[in-house]
């Protein structure tokens, strides 16, 4: 009995426990300099976050997304569409710093709830709808730039953007902590009590769960799925504008196969790809996961290809877990 | 120890029960939709010819034999997803033939049957008998047991607790052997109607399925506070459509008539708009339409209602849990924990879950459709006990059911439908089961 109990918050928390593993292997492995480990360093472990944490907001998005029973294959997209879109409002257009990030990140949360009514409203299957989101944001970032990038210089002449901007490349409390990790943890925290203490959130589990049920229980299915549609592209476009500040640059084709990294760390977080299953702590722990066995290989000079292998085999690994989790047909009596 | 024939048996997987003549009906089909009847019953096994081409014809002439022989007229050439559910089911029995089955096991084969279907298929039963086919036949439904048995076991948590003679048994032994104490009563619902005091009146209301053609004529009824009210009518006579309308699960498919739920106009948009108006269903297939089997009791039961026990859109958990808990009290659902997966329940405390929390959202109106399928006789008794209980409390309840004793056992009046327009009503005081069933074949004037 108990034992079982054990194993379900194993299974539960797979992905904490699989990035304790890791983490404790990367402490291992960890090349050593003056007697410390270059790992452990504050400054290396508060790379690993900034590394994830364009990937990791996407992933918050994702996870509702996932849980409602869908997938959003355009968030890469939107990530160009959104890195151009800050890039050319504040040089080009020299807009101030603040309507240039709210109107981006309308621009996000509009092409989302659009997404959302077209799957949820007229049922179109979301990977359909979205697979068409992901050209035309692309379609759309290329439009704006022109084709080509647009680079950000700082200063108060014409073409040029406000300094405050450049703040998302740097660190805050005494420089140590980078702008960007610090985004994420907010997004992430947010998510979190979110999906624990909202009514909306009981809605979110209960359509992942079954659509049908939940519709006939009184849960506006229609609403709420074109909402996580919404809040998802709104965080697409906030990753696209944090990712712009990092490089000083709008790429219009960044971002892309973000989605799929997006999907992986959720997956490999324990969220149910057939939805109403997952917490938002699985997929920041998946992005981490995936961010320790990166930086550990960098640290010891593996070829990132081989990078490439270890998250795909990790993926599996992850996904195989899924099927042993004891399920309701082994649900004792 | 399974023996077949005398000789003892293990078997690891289907594929070896099979090859032992042993065959199941399963209460879900497992045919696929758009292949036909005979590319079903021939399924990863289709006949070839002498040059290893697949050979449809002659496919399709064993199957002809195969349905023939067990008495049946259908169409080997029909894709099976054009098929009724009984038809579906014979497929399933001319498979099982095809693969020389000797024991067959049929579970709750009529559960979704109509009284028609439901002597077909016993004549098919009847013709396998006499072929020398042993069956083993699980049924809730005490009339088939009598009807098809010559011997009947009952089991209770695992376990034989009785054995009877099929010819002598009586529904009351039955019961009390599977629920393990004496049913007082099963039908213990007394309600005190009021006469003058309309929850619903329905006049001349045309329900028009997506697919399906308009009706002339419409349904007309009325169900009064603290009155139960059944719906009869055989499958397709436009029950489940009429509850559906009712909550606005279909919206659209009213084209005709008018509604008055407490004297004001009603025409719902939505689930969501009926829920809010007053009115309350507990679907048909619970599996299906009901629940969400992997998430807790307590997420089951109090779904209808978490926006209304959140303030601000944050809902208090402990609120959440005391809602949950005492529904689950005063339906006697028996569970460990509310936190229990609530596919670990019976089917019996899933169907209480399910009406728990139609009744969390205080409904003045209740609509069932087959609340008591595939539930055992104990908790059968309890459902009827629970609505009885929240009739008197002035709720107006609408009950469809496909079963005649239920409905002349727990309700006061009972409407006929017979292609979505009501044909009859009785006043169950003075109607038994005999009229209804005439009724909902068309047998009475």
């Amino acid at each position: 009995m108990t034992g079982r109990r054990v194993l379900v918050t194993l299974f539960r928390f797979q992905s904490v426990f699989g990035l304790v593993v890791v983490f404790a292997a990367a402490i291992v492995f960890s090349p050593s300099n003056d007697g410390a480990l270059v790992f452990l360093g504050a400054d290396n472990l508060l790379n690993v976050v900034r590394a994830i944490s364009e990937i990791g907001i996407l992933a918050v998005g994702m996870t509702l997304v996932i849980l409602v029973g869908g997938i959003d294959l355009s968030v890469g997209s939107v990530v160009g569409l959104a890195s151009v879109g800050v890039a050319e409002l504040l040089t080009t257009n020299d807009w101030a710093l603040l309507p240039a990030v709210f109107a981006i990140l309308a621009l996000g949360l509009g092409f989302g709830l659009v997404q959302g009514v077209a799957s949820a409203r007229f049922r179109i299957q979301s990977f359909i709808v979205t697979l068409a989101g992901m050209q035309i944001a692309r379609g759309l970032a290329r439009m704006w730039s022109g084709g080509e990038g647009v680079s950000i210089t700082y200063g108060d002449g014409p073409g040029q953007a406000p300094v405050a901007f450049s703040l998302l490349g740097e660190r805050t409390f005494n420089g140590t902590v980078p702008i960007p990790a610090l985004i994420f943890v907010v997004v992430a925290a947010l998510a979190m009590v979110l999906l624990r203490v909202s009514a909306f959130s009981r809605h979110i589990y209960a359509i992942g769960g079954n659509e049908k049920a939940a519709r006939l229980s009184g849960v506006p299915v229609v609403r709420v799925k074109v909402l996580v549609f919404g809040i998802c592209g709104l965080l697409a476009a906030l990753a696209g504008i944090v990712h712009a500040g990092q490089l000083n640059f709008g790429g219009p084709n960044d971002g892309s196969g973000y989605e799929l990294n997006a999907i992986a760390a959720v997956v490999i977080g324990g969220t149910s790809l057939s939805g109403g299953r997952g917490t938002v702590l699985g997929t920041v722990a998946g992005a981490l996961l995936v961010g320790v066995l990166d930086n550990i290989l960098q640290l010891n000079n593996i070829d990132s290809n081989v990078q490439l292998i270890v998250v795909g085999v990790v993926i599996v690994f992850a996904a195989g877990l899924q099927r042993l989790r004891p399920g309701r047909a082994q649900a004792g009596p | 120890m399974i023996r077949i024939g005398g000789v003892p048996v293990r078997f690891a997987r289907p594929a070896d029960a099979q090859r032992a003549g042993v065959a199941m009906i399963h209460q879900e089909l497992d045919l696929v939709p758009a292949l036909s009847v005979a590319e079903n019953v021939f399924l990863g096994r289709e006949p070839h010819t002498r040059y290893g081409v697949p050979d449809p014809k002659r496919m399709v002439r064993a199957t002809r034999a195969l349905l023939e022989q067990s008495g049946v007229d259908l169409d080997a050439t029909a894709p099976v997803e054009r098929l009724r559910t009984g038809e579906q089911q014979l497929v399933t029995i001319a498979k099982a033939l095809s693969l020389n089955a000797r024991i067959l096991i049929m579970d709750e084969p009529t559960s979704a049957l109509s009284p028609r279907e439901v002597e077909r298929l016993f004549a098919v039963i009847d013709q396998l008998r006499t072929a020398g086919v042993a069956l083993v036949y699980i049924s809730h439904r005490m009339e088939e047991i009598g009807r098809v048995a010559d011997r009947a076991t009952v089991l209770r948590n695992g376990e034989v607790v009785a054995e009877f003679a099929a010819r002598e048994l009586t529904a009351s032994q039955v019961a009390e052997a599977m629920v393990g104490r004496p049913v007082q009563q099963m039908f213990t619902t007394e309600t005190r109607p009021s006469e003058d005091e309309h929850v619903l009146m329905v006049d001349e209301l045309v329900v028009t399925p997506k697919a399906g053609r308009r009706e002339p004529a419409g349904i007309s009824l009325s169900v009064g506070a603290g009155e139960i009210v059944g719906v009869a009518g055989l499958l397709g006579s436009g029950r489940t459509e009429l509850l559906e309308a009712l909550y606005g699960a279909s919206p659209g498919t009213i084209t005709g008539g008018r509604i008055q739920l407490n004297g004001k106009e009603y025409r719902p948009r939505s689930p969501r708009d009926a829920l809010r108006n007053g009115v309350a269903f507990v679907p048909e297939d619970r599996r299906i339409s009901g629940l969400s089997l992997d998430h807790s009791v307590l997420a089951n039961t109090v779904l209808s209602v978490v926006d209304a026990l959140a303030r601000f859109g944050v809902v208090a958990a402990g609120r959440e849990r005391e809602a949950a808990h005492n529904a689950a009290a005063q339906l006697g659902v028996k569970l460990r924990t509310l936190a229990d997966p609530v596919g670990a329940l019976s089917g019996g405390n899933q169907q209480k879950v399910v009406l728990g929390r139609a009744l969390l959202t205080k409904p003045q109106l209740l609509l069932l459709d087959e609340p008591t399928r595939g539930v055992d006789v104990g908790a059968k008794a309890e459902i009827y006990r629970i609505l009885g209980e929240v009739a008197q409390t002035g709720v107006g309840i609408l009950l469809a059911s496909s079963e005649p004793a239920e409905l002349v056992g727990v309700c006061d009046r009972v409407v006929v439908l017979r292609g979505g327009k009501t044909a009859h009503e009785f006043d169950t005081a003075l109607a038994g089961e005999g009229e209804l069933l005439a009724a909902s074949m068309g047998d009475v004037r």
